[in-house]
């Protein structure tokens, strides 16, 4: 239907000078005294979905959700774009974007964040946003997600639980784990926050630290978490994307817990993931669809999104409610309350190069 | 092949059939994929002109489908040339990836010329082993080729990790090579990268070569019939590692210029798989230059417009999956018909 879109955007491109001619006799005409805007093409929008693809269950489908959600809601077209070849293709894609009337262009492809500034000064009345990164230029609204409060918040957590003994999945060690999918600020972002959350509440706790160096192998996540298990860790934290689901499944055959990533892993293997450290790709998208559609968008700025939008944070506890005292649950209460007040601020390793505690 | 393929107006109608015959698996592709578009209640007429107008509608579609096409031309070439010694090597797609590794960390340090040559030789490296096992003891090269690209996509996945990685970048990907290492674009802005050319200069040396040089009309000879060959006193040996080898430095200089023209480093999803749809543009393009180049840009317009088709319809990135798919299983058959 809407391939006739194109040709209509050529014909617009011709008129641009005329048009924005006229745009400028009508402000000048109409001086600061109404909002009246020039009359504006009706709303699009595109959603470039990142390597995985759609169907991953993860940072992809989030994304998609919160897209086909907020863009029905504000009446926005909204298209998303997959490609087999996402990073290669990235400059001409985008450039496609920004000549077919699309308004707006969220791109969830981390290696795109090089080529966008150009690309965005190239299409200059085209809003661009990225997630995951700051990239600067006028029109680019970056979306960083605070991962290192909520990874705090699940650290914290670990730390205060693996000394309850009385539970079943808990052993007399104080030793917890954290697996990452490889060795990288991004990554240890999330790491480094853990860390810091247990050793906030007990100093004597033990974190090990593992990469799995892949964000799909099961096997190799579940290899790994049983490793630590031996070692006398009860609570194994992944940030290893499909390697993750080893990491669950090796929490459930050992008796112990595991805590999940990005979206709510809770319900994989009820009442062994202690908790998941959510991180809401599809609230992030959602906003800037809002913003857009309110003629709000903060082109130029970078929205954070932590604790206290309920972007990033622990799940409900909907299978470990019970084996959480709620003392533990008080004081998890208590810490995201400083986080979000600013009385505690945790280490940002992106910001602040690597700390103390890990090894950069 | 025609029965008398030496005077002049057999010539054109060799290259008409050839044509032809890498024209009907996309015919039926179309047919299959129109019926599948109909099934699934769109229209096909209107999604194939929508198809053509992204391929080729406009410079920068033009830009888009060859900058698609390019690494195919490589990966295309670098099969098609064992392919015509009778070595069925799937292990382009490790060359590929090995050349973009070594040719984006090269280049960093010692520039574009060094990264390209560097790649090349990469290429080199992954297919001496299963060219030397398949010349020497007669290994299966299937097996070896393709087992060699998991070595290499491990390899090359944990040399990233361990050693190359970029610092304050959040993915796996070594560091941005410095603009001045770029291999000049040639379409501004479109990113239409150079190494088009090279490899378009690439298959013209290779037509020429095959059919007029001793080593080709060896090569061909080996690929017809190695025993027959050998007999006449073509080392055959000798003829399939050297096509082993220089399928590897093309895929590996294919990987070094798609690190040095477009990504700009190595990073994950550096290859969506350039090496296997190579073997489907070789089967396509029947091993020939002129062949590899219409394969390739078949393929290269079936991705580049596939992607922004979406910016004008609902129609799925699958049903274009489906199209390319269809094309090479096709391909694939009307060479079994053959032999």
């Amino acid at each position: 239907m809407s391939y006739l879109g194109g040709v209509s955007c050529e014909v617009m491109r011709t008129r641009l000078v005329p048009l924005s001619l006229v745009s400028v006799v009508a402000l000048v005409a109409a001086g600061c005294s109404s909002e009246t805007t020039p009359q504006a093409p009706p709303k699009k929008a595109a959603l470039v979905i990142a390597q995985g693809g759609l169907g991953d269950e993860s940072y992809n489908d989030l994304a998609m959700s919160g897209f086909t959600a907020a863009t029905k809601e504000k009446g926005v077209e909204g298209q998303h774009i997959e490609s087999s070849d996402v990073v290669a293709q990235g400059e001409q894609l985008l450039r496609r974007a920004g000549t077919s009337g699309y308004g707006l262009v969220i791109d969830l492809e981390f290696s795109h964040g090089e080529i966008l500034p150009a690309i965005a000064s190239s299409y200059p009345n085209v809003q661009w946003a990225f997630l995951n990164n700051k990239i600067d230029g006028p029109n680019i609204a970056s979306v960083l997600f605070a991962e290192h409060d909520g990874s705090y918040l699940a650290g914290a957590l670990a730390a205060m639980m693996t000394t309850q003994t009385g539970n079943p999945k808990i052993n007399p060690d104080k030793k917890i784990g954290v697996i990452g999918g490889t060795k990288s600020v991004g990554i240890d972002k999330f790491l480094s926050g853990y860390i810091e959350g247990a050793k906030g509440v007990d100093q004597s706790v033990e974190v090990l630290t593992a990469y799995s160096d892949t964000f799909g192998d099961p096997t190799k996540g579940s290899q790994l978490a049983e490793t630590m298990f031996q070692q006398g860790a009860d609570i194994v934290y992944h940030v290893a994307g499909g390697t993750g689901a080893g990491v669950i499944e090796a929490a459930k055959k050992n008796n112990r817990y595991a805590i999940g990533v990005d979206d709510n892993q809770d319900k994989l293997a009820p009442g062994f993931v202690l908790t998941s450290v959510l991180k809401r790709a599809d609230l992030a998208v959602r906003k800037v669809v809002e913003a857009y559609a309110d003629n709000k968008f903060p082109g130029g700025q970078v929205i954070n999104l932590g604790l206290a939008d309920g972007a990033v944070g622990l799940t409900e506890f909907e299978f470990t409610k019970n084996e959480i005292p709620e003392s533990v649950r008080t004081k998890v209460d208590d810490l995201k309350k400083k986080i979000i007040s600013g009385e505690l601020k945790v280490w940002n390793v992106i910001d602040q190069g690597y700390p103390t505690w890990l090894q950069g | 092949m025609s029965v008398c393929p030496r005077s002049n107006p057999d010539k054109y109608s060799r290259v008409l059939t050839s044509g032809f015959r890498a024209v009907v698996p996309f015919v039926i592709a179309l047919v299959i994929g129109g019926a599948v578009l109909l099934a699934t209640g769109h229209n096909p007429l209107a999604f194939y002109q929508l198809l053509v107008r992204e391929s080729f509608g406009g410079t920068d579609r033009i830009a888009a489908t060859l900058s698609a096409a390019t690494p195919l031309l490589f990966t295309g070439l670098a099969t098609a040339i064992a392919f015509r010694a009778g070595v069925f090597n799937v292990g382009v797609e490790g060359g590929f990836v090995l050349g973009g590794l070594t040719g984006a960390t090269v280049a960093l340090h010692a520039g574009l010329l060094a990264g390209c040559v560097a790649g090349a030789l990469a290429g080199v490296l992954v297919s001496a082993l299963p060219a030397w096992l398949k010349a020497r003891w007669n290994v299966d090269e299937v097996v070896t080729t393709l087992m060699s690209n998991f070595v290499v996509a491990g390899l090359t996945g944990w040399l990233v990790t361990a050693f190359l990685q970029a610092k304050g970048v959040a993915n796996s990907a070594t560091p941005l090579i410095p603009r001045s290492a770029w291999l000049p674009d040639l379409l501004p802005p479109y990113g239409l990268t150079s190494g088009v050319l090279i490899a378009l200069v690439l298959v013209m040396l290779y037509a020429v070569w095959i059919k007029h040089s001793v080593l080709g009309y060896e090569l061909r000879q080996t690929g017809l019939n190695p025993r027959f060959s050998a007999a006449q006193g073509i080392r055959v040996g000798r003829v399939i590692i050297v096509s082993m080898l220089i399928s590897g430095a093309i895929a590996g200089l294919g990987g070094a210029a798609h690190a040095l023209g477009v990504v700009h480093r190595f990073v994950d999803g550096f290859s969506p798989g350039y090496g296997f749809t190579g073997i489907a543009v070789a089967l396509l393009g029947r091993n020939s230059a002129v062949g590899v180049v219409l394969g390739a840009v078949l393929f290269g317009a079936l991705a580049s417009a596939g992607t922004t088709a979406q910016l004008f319809s609902d129609i799925p990135l699958d049903i274009v999956d489906v199209l390319s798919g269809t094309v090479m299983v096709f391909a694939v058959i009307r060479l079994w018909r053959q032999r």
